[in-house]
């Protein structure tokens, strides 16, 4: 892919006065959370993260409560920083930055969207929409007429003279991704977004989501605590766990190959239907009878397994797999199934 | 467990083992009456067996009765740690205590049989001259009229004498009674009050007293020696030293630091004389500022601007009595005094709020600064007016600047308070999202701490109105004009009428700023 627009590496950060002293300690041996605030008095909210998104990509990072990852993702934009580590962002140390550039880099390039939408009560969902151009000094009648147009993005024609309390739970949360997209910037960060909306207007606004996010071609990271609303929506998955990055992935990858015991725990209660594709379960071809497979449906390397189960339902033949327009290989109904299974 | 407890029960046989319903769980002890040795160190078997049976109750007070917080009354309390009943018996107790004294060396009705034996010399003095006078051949008749008046007299009080050293048996046996009685109380509810000890104990094991302390039981008896004695001594004897009655104080302790301090003050007023001048004209200026506009314009105008803003704000209601209220005040030609009580308020509630806003913004954001400000802030609401009248005076000086200046002290704190209180009270997560999108600190407080902070902001700023009209009488004492200036006057005369008519006036002044500023206030509630 082309040049990471975000790059962390070997990030730290550590809360409490001796924060310095127990990255060093941490970084020469190993040191547990416990062990930190015992022997510090100081707690690990980043361990050691270090990854890079490509521009269009949409990263999740998924941890339970208290893993880290919201810790993580504000390092991005510099409002936690870090104790150890860099943090580029489109090429530039943020670190490095002055407050002036920082702000600047902040208006610009960086949209983000906050678990608990974070809306300004006394603001018009307009004002609310337009507050990041405010701050840029962009003129009123510009703002307006980008705020109304980024709320057409997000279907919220027609609201924009109302206060955010006059919406509903999920209308708020499309105010403020239509904030975050407002400044037109190469990055949106998502803190936990649909966390806090009920299960049907979650999976709406993922769809959503993902949608204008691959139209509008927004590099994402995006910040869970749901597995499945990750594998939903991210091209990759970082897990983390204690503050540090127990792996990263494809959705695919992570389902089939977790990495550990803890990743497995995870990954168990995933369909992976439409994950796990047709190359990973296939047998080889090589040396088998081709003419025997002369009648048999054909399909792709990347073709899902719910696809496949559509395909081999009527089908008495297994479905072979082309690459490149060449047989490759096939599935039996037989291995169609462990395939579901996971594999045994 | 449950299975085997059910079998112990001995009631069903096929009881389900998860079945809990609260007749069916048996009581385990074990680890309760571990718990209670390990709080009562001593005598553990007794406290078991009591606080079993307290904890077996089901209605009413348990009964049980400890015999050593009987016999040894508060001091048990004491050793225990039970102080609540420690000082609840203890006051008990002397009462009692107080009447066995007095039964027993109280010398009740000593005054009585003093006053008939006075009355008894008299007599016989009278009896003298009588007799003398009947020696000398004159009339003794008068005399003997006053002297045997007197014996009499001497016999009633006798006999009251007489009848109180027999009230002396009574009140000693009601003494004796009521302490027996209280004893036994104690030892009723010491098992009560120890249980729920336990109780709090078992929450806070570092902050509840527990076991036998033996300090605690010294400290006890130190307490009672040092109570009990001298209390029963003065409420026994009929002659009680002085020094008892009141504090053995010197005058020239008073004298001296009273005069000291003086001459500090005044070295520090004749000291800083320029600032506090400067500070003086400061609030002069704001002051004529605000009579100017009330006073230099003609009355009509001031007046209809008055009601214009009361409907604009509150409603025609409000209004009308406002109108009613201007024309009160008018009529009875209060009009020029009255528009002088609202410039003194006006300009102090000003001052307040130009001082208050941005130092209740300081005090919201560093807490710090807020902990040194707090005790400030309660000083300064809790004092008196009175008290710092004169200190204002003596920097000061006397009129309606210094009273303004007093006016803000009292009414200063609510509107800092409120705005701390308003700026604090803003959510992190919506000024995260303000420097996420790249506001700096200045437009993070224009744009999202002073908004979102302003309907506590105005309370105060309401509160701090409301604050500096209570002050207007008070402030007349310093010389501050305006209506409370008639009040003092009316007072120092015990001129009913004017000051009855003073009063209504400022009442009126009062009720029309509090309405409308209150129906502002709910306007621009109703906005957010």
């Amino acid at each position: 892919m082309s040049e990471p627009v975000v790059e962390l590496s070997n990030v730290w950060k550590v809360f409490g006065e001796r924060a310095g002293e127990t990255v060093e300690a941490a970084q020469s041996g190993t040191l547990t959370k416990a062990e930190a605030l015992d022997r510090y008095a100081t707690v690990i909210g980043v361990r050691d993260a270090s990854f890079s998104v490509a521009r269009g990509e949409i990263f999740c990072i998924m941890g339970l409560s208290g893993s880290g990852k919201s810790t993580l993702v504000r390092h991005v934009n510099r409002l936690i920083e870090p104790t150890a580590g860099t943090i580029k962002v489109l090429g530039e140390d943020v670190s490095a930055m002055g407050t002036k550039e920082l702000r600047e880099m902040r208006s610009r390039h960086i949209g983000m969207v906050f678990q608990h939408m974070a809306l300004m009560p006394h603001r018009s969902v307009r004002e609310n929409v337009a507050y990041p151009l405010e701050i840029r000094g962009v003129p009123k009648s510009q703002r307006w007429a980008v705020s109304d147009h980024t709320l057409g993005l997000v279907d919220l024609q027609g609201y924009e003279d109302r206060l955010p309390r006059e919406l509903s739970g999920g209308m708020q949360q499309r105010v403020g991704i239509a904030r975050a997209l407002a400044s037109d910037p190469e990055i949106l960060l998502m803190d936990e977004p649909f966390s806090a909306l009920d299960p049907l207007i979650r999976l709406q606004l993922q769809d959503q989501f993902s949608e204008l996010v691959s139209e509008l071609k927004k590099t994402t990271l995006f910040i869970t605590h749901d597995l499945d609303e990750a594998i939903r929506i991210g091209h990759r998955i970082a897990i983390m766990k204690d503050g540090g990055i127990v792996q990263v992935g494809t959705p695919e990858e992570i389902v089939t190959q977790p990495a550990d015991d803890y990743v497995r725990e995870f990954v168990q209660g995933i369909s992976r239907l439409k994950l796990v594709r047709a190359h990973t379960i296939m047998q080889p071809l090589n040396g088998a009878d081709r003419s025997v497979f002369a009648d048999a449906r054909r399909a792709t390397g990347d073709t899902d397994l719910d696809t496949l189960i559509d395909m081999s339902v009527d089908a008495d033949t297994p479905v072979v797999i082309t690459e490149g327009g060449e047989d490759v290989g096939y599935i039996s109904k037989a291995m169609l199934l462990r395939g579901i299974q996971g594999g045994k | 467990m449950n299975e085997q407890r059910t079998r112990l029960a001995g009631t069903q046989i096929d009881a389900q083992p998860m079945a809990s319903a609260v007749a069916n769980v048996e009581v385990d002890r074990t680890a309760l009456d571990q718990s209670i040795a390990d709080f009562v160190v001593r005598n553990p078997a007794y406290y078991q067996r009591v606080f079993h049976k307290i904890h077996d109750t089901t209605s009413g007070i348990p009964l049980t009765f400890n015999a050593a917080a009987a016999l040894l009354g508060p001091l048990w309390a004491a050793a225990r740690g039970v102080w609540g009943m420690f000082w609840g018996f203890l006051i008990l107790e002397i009462i009692a205590w107080v009447q066995i004294g007095r039964g027993t060396w109280g010398e009740l009705g000593a005054a009585d049989l003093q006053q008939a034996i006075r009355q008894e010399t008299r007599a016989q003095e009278f009896l003298d001259r009588a007799a003398a006078a009947s020696a000398a051949g004159e009339d003794p008749s008068r005399f003997e009229t006053l002297g045997n008046n007197l014996m009499r007299a001497a016999e009633r009080s006798r006999e009251a004498a007489d009848a109180a050293a027999a009230d002396a048996m009574m009140i000693l046996i009601t003494g004796v009674i009521l302490l027996v009685l209280i004893r036994v109380v104690q030892g009723v509810w010491s098992n009560i009050a120890y249980e729920k000890q336990y109780s709090d104990w078992r929450v806070e094991p570092e902050n509840e007293a527990s076991g036998v302390n033996m300090l605690g039981a010294a400290f006890g008896g130190l307490l009672v020696l040092a109570v009990m004695p001298l209390t029963v001594y003065r409420f026994t004897i009929e002659n009680v030293p002085d020094f008892l009655l009141a504090f053995p104080a010197t005058p020239d302790h008073y004298t001296n630091t009273a005069r000291w301090l003086e001459g500090q003050i005044d070295a520090a007023a004749s000291a800083g004389s320029g600032t506090f001048d400067g500070i003086v004209f400061g609030v002069r200026t704001v002051l004529d500022t605000v009579s100017l506009a009330l006073m230099g314009t003609p009355w009509p105008v001031v007046m209809i601007v008055i009601c214009v803003i009361a409907w604009r704000s509150a409603g025609p209601r409000v209004a009308i009595f406002t109108a009613a209220a201007l024309a009160y005040i008018a009529f009875l030609g209060y009009w020029e005094i009255a528009m002088e009580t609202v410039a003194l308020v006006g300009a102090a509630v000003v001052l307040c709020v130009l001082i208050g806003i941005p130092l209740g913004i300081w005090f919201g954001k560093s807490l710090r600064a807020y902990k040194f400000a707090e005790p400030v802030l309660d000083l300064m609401q809790t004092l008196p007016a009175f008290v710092y009248l004169i200190p204002i005076i003596a920097f000061f000086g006397t009129g309606n600047p210094p009273g303004i200046l007093a006016t803000i002290i009292f009414g200063m704190p609510p509107v800092i308070r409120l705005t701390a209180l308003g700026i604090r009270g803003v959510p992190e997560t919506i000024k995260e999202a303000a420097s996420a999108f790249g506001a700096s600190r200045r437009q993070i407080l224009k744009d999202v701490e002073i908004p979102l902070a302003l309907p506590s902001i105005m309370t105060g700023v309401n509160q701090t109105i409301l604050m500096c009209l209570s002050m207007v009488v008070i402030i007349s004492l310093i010389g501050g004009g305006g209506l409370g200036q008639v009040i003092l006057e009316a007072l120092q005369f015990a001129a009913k009428g004017p000051g009855l008519l003073g009063g209504f006036a400022i009442l009126f002044v009062a009720m029309v700023i509090d309405r409308i500023v209150q129906g502002a206030f709910r306007r621009a509630d109703l906005k957010h």
